[in-house]
């Protein structure tokens, strides 16, 4: 394939130039440092080959960075260069290359669709739906936790509790259409033993989004707490003993003592996961996702899958993705900067 | 808690029963999708049937696993989902190591551009559709390297690890170094003895996520033959594998035999993951904590 080469070539040119740039960058930068002290070109120049015999002397280590290396050339960076056919009308024979450029053209197509609009709000739904119940459940959870002091019990819950972390979504959501169809499946099986009618998890729109919540939390709300249970562990002991002197419930202690201690915390997670709120795994919409609820289980990841995949739309697929990733990083570089004005430490 | 009712403070006691109930109930709800997938896989043919089962298997046999573990593309994917995770972890933890111990060195010129270079690609990449083709390119399509080479370092695992090895006290390397050793056998044989601990608690990550690693199998593979643990399962739990190959033969009963048939298919690609969970529990919560201390 001739595009491949043409591929190596771009990024080798690229690679070299930026190499070339950072040695530059890297001299110059160390040049200028002495430079201040004593002022003196002579000692500058003997930097400049300072750093030569430094590199040379680290060959060994910039050799096994190698593979490392084109690790990534190959399979992140390379990959960035394709992103250039969201601009082009992107033809199989041609190659990315030799393909004729459009301009906006594939952005303009793929924003005049609503499938897209369609799948943005469908992601930004879902990612907040689970957002609102496994935020306050997690840190409900890591709080009942701390509270254990048999120790054996306390291993052995939260041996349990991670589990689901280690299942993949395969088996999640067989189990889950097992689990909740609506012929047969147990959870209605039990309804209908307590006298509540079959509930239609899978098959209505409203329920699935429920159902798809419900399985998220249901696999990751025990291996969140991991994390706030570290932050519980670091509050000083002493507060809560002057607290109970001082006559304070538990509950009274928690409220006063525990919450505000690991308020930071709280903050700062709460703004990654809302940082996050338009990236949405595959694995979970697509696995659960059927025909019936399509118009709720289509996500943008999903609908990158099959516009490029299953329908060989490489350029609008492409452009897409370009588009989440650069609203993604716009999102991230504002919640780090609110990160930083709230907590005082960034997140990135 | 004796303290407490000593103190006639009862109301406390009554909390704490609270508490203790509410937990076993949650880890209840944890482990019943389990129990359910158990209790199918179990069950009798009759129960399956009218979808009698809840809680229980109802006329417990073993005639699920007998049909399923005689099937022999069951065995080919366990063999291909064996063989990526094998070499996928090694390959992985190889390049994580190689990379997280070069950046980690104090006085290497470029370290910080290389660093850097390696952290944006958490959050910027190419995306679906150039890495497909990327990975069509080179050849790899619809062979087992497209399952593990394509995203063999993962930053968060780099990250963990580089932060391990900044955090080793530096005259390990300086006195190895001052006795003439390389850079090679500083690392073989200073920093990874000590680094037991953390190559297990990535290693293991690696593990799991190679053994659990469906999409990519889906985007890179084509022949039924090749395909992964996962893969399989997905087409037999929502494909129509199994309905077809059995209703042709067997009738109607088998439509229905299917349920326990693909709890059976869960409970066998799940049950590796149970049997190591156990000892790989805390190295992964350290790993977890580890990572989210800042590089």
């Amino acid at each position: 394939m001739c595009s491949i080469n043409d591929i190596f070539f771009a990024i080798f040119d690229f690679v070299i130039t930026n190499a070339m740039d950072n040695y530059t960058y890297l001299c110059n930068s160390n040049t200028q440092r002495v430079d201040d002290m004593s002022k003196s070109k002579v000692a500058s120049k003997r930097v400049y080959s300072k750093t030569i015999r430094r590199v040379w002397q680290c060959k060994w280590l910039y050799l096994m960075l190698v593979p490392v290396i084109a690790y990534y050339v190959i399979f992140k960076y390379v990959p960035m260069y394709g992103i250039t056919i969201a601009f082009k009308n992107y033809n199989i024979f041609k190659g990315i290359t030799e393909s004729p450029w459009c301009g906006l053209d594939i952005f303009e197509k793929i924003f005049r669709s609503k499938t897209l609009w369609n799948a943005i709000r469908n992601t930004l739904v879902l990612n907040f739906t689970t957002l609102l119940a496994s935020f306050p459940l997690t840190i409900i959870v890591s709080l009942m936790l701390n509270e254990i002091r048999v120790v054996r019990f306390k291993k052995v819950t939260q041996s349990i509790l991670y589990l689901p972390h280690f299942v993949s979504w395969v088996v999640v959501a067989g189990i889950a259409t097992n689990l909740f169809s609506l012929q047969g499946g147990s959870i209605n099986n039990i309804l209908n033993g307590i006298g509540f009618e079959s509930v239609p998890f899978l098959s209505d729109n409203g329920w699935w989004i429920f159902t798809y919540m419900i399985c998220n939390v249901w696999k990751e709300i025990g291996w969140g707490t991991i994390i706030y249970l570290a932050a519980l562990t670091s509050v000083d002991e002493s507060l809560y003993e002057a607290a109970y002197l001082d006559g304070a419930t538990k509950f009274q202690r928690l409220i006063y003592i525990t919450l505000p201690l690991i308020r930071p915390f709280i903050v700062t997670m709460l703004i990654l996961q809302i940082s996050r709120l338009m990236t949405i795994g595959l694995d979970a919409p697509l696995l659960l996702g059927n025909d019936k609820v399509a118009a709720v289980s289509e996500v943008i990841s999903t609908y990158v899958y099959r516009l490029g995949i299953e329908n060989a739309k490489y350029s609008e697929s492409t452009a897409i993705g370009l588009f989440q990733s650069v609203v993604n990083i716009i999102i991230l570089l504002a919640a780090d900067k609110f990160a930083k004005i709230t907590t005082e430490e960034g997140i990135i | 808690m004796s303290r407490f009712i000593a103190g006639g403070k009862s109301r406390i006691t009554v909390g704490a029963a609270l508490l203790y109930l509410s937990i076993i109930l949650l880890t209840f709800v944890c482990l019943y999708p389990f129990l359910n997938v158990l209790a199918y896989s179990l069950s009798g043919y009759n129960a399956v049937l009218s979808r009698r089962v809840t809680f229980f298997p109802i006329d417990f046999n073993l005639d699920a696993y007998k049909q399923i573990l005689g099937r022999p593309q069951i065995w080919m994917a366990m063999r291909t989902t064996v063989l990526v995770t094998l070499m996928g972890t090694f390959s992985s933890l190889l390049l994580t190591v190689i990379a997280a111990y070069v950046l980690s060195r104090r006085n290497l010129p470029g370290k910080k551009a290389f660093t850097v270079l390696i952290l944006f690609t958490m959050y910027f990449s190419g995306g679906m559709i150039p890495t497909f083709m990327v990975v069509k390119g080179i050849g790899l399509y619809d062979t087992l390297g497209a399952l593990f080479l394509p995203q063999a370092i993962s930053v968060f695992n780099f990250i963990v690890m580089r932060t391990f090895f900044q955090n080793l006290p530096s005259s390990l390397e300086e006195s190895a170094e001052i006795d003439g050793a390389s850079e090679l056998q500083v690392l073989i044989k200073i920093i990874l003895p000590v680094s037991l601990s953390i190559l297990a608690t990535i290693g293991l990550f690696y593990a799991v996520g190679y053994w659990n690693t469906y999409f990519d199998a889906l985007l890179y593979i084509q022949d039924p033959d090749k395909y992964t643990l996962q893969l399989r399962l997905r087409s037999l739990l929502f494909g129509e594998e199994l309905n077809n190959s059995n209703a042709n033969l067997e009738g109607i009963g088998t439509q229905v035999m299917t349920q326990s048939l693909k709890m059976a298919t869960v409970a066998v690609s799940t049950i590796p993951i149970l049997i190591v969970y156990p000892w790989l529990q805390k190295y992964f919560v350290k790993g977890v904590m580890l990572g989210s201390l800042k590089g």
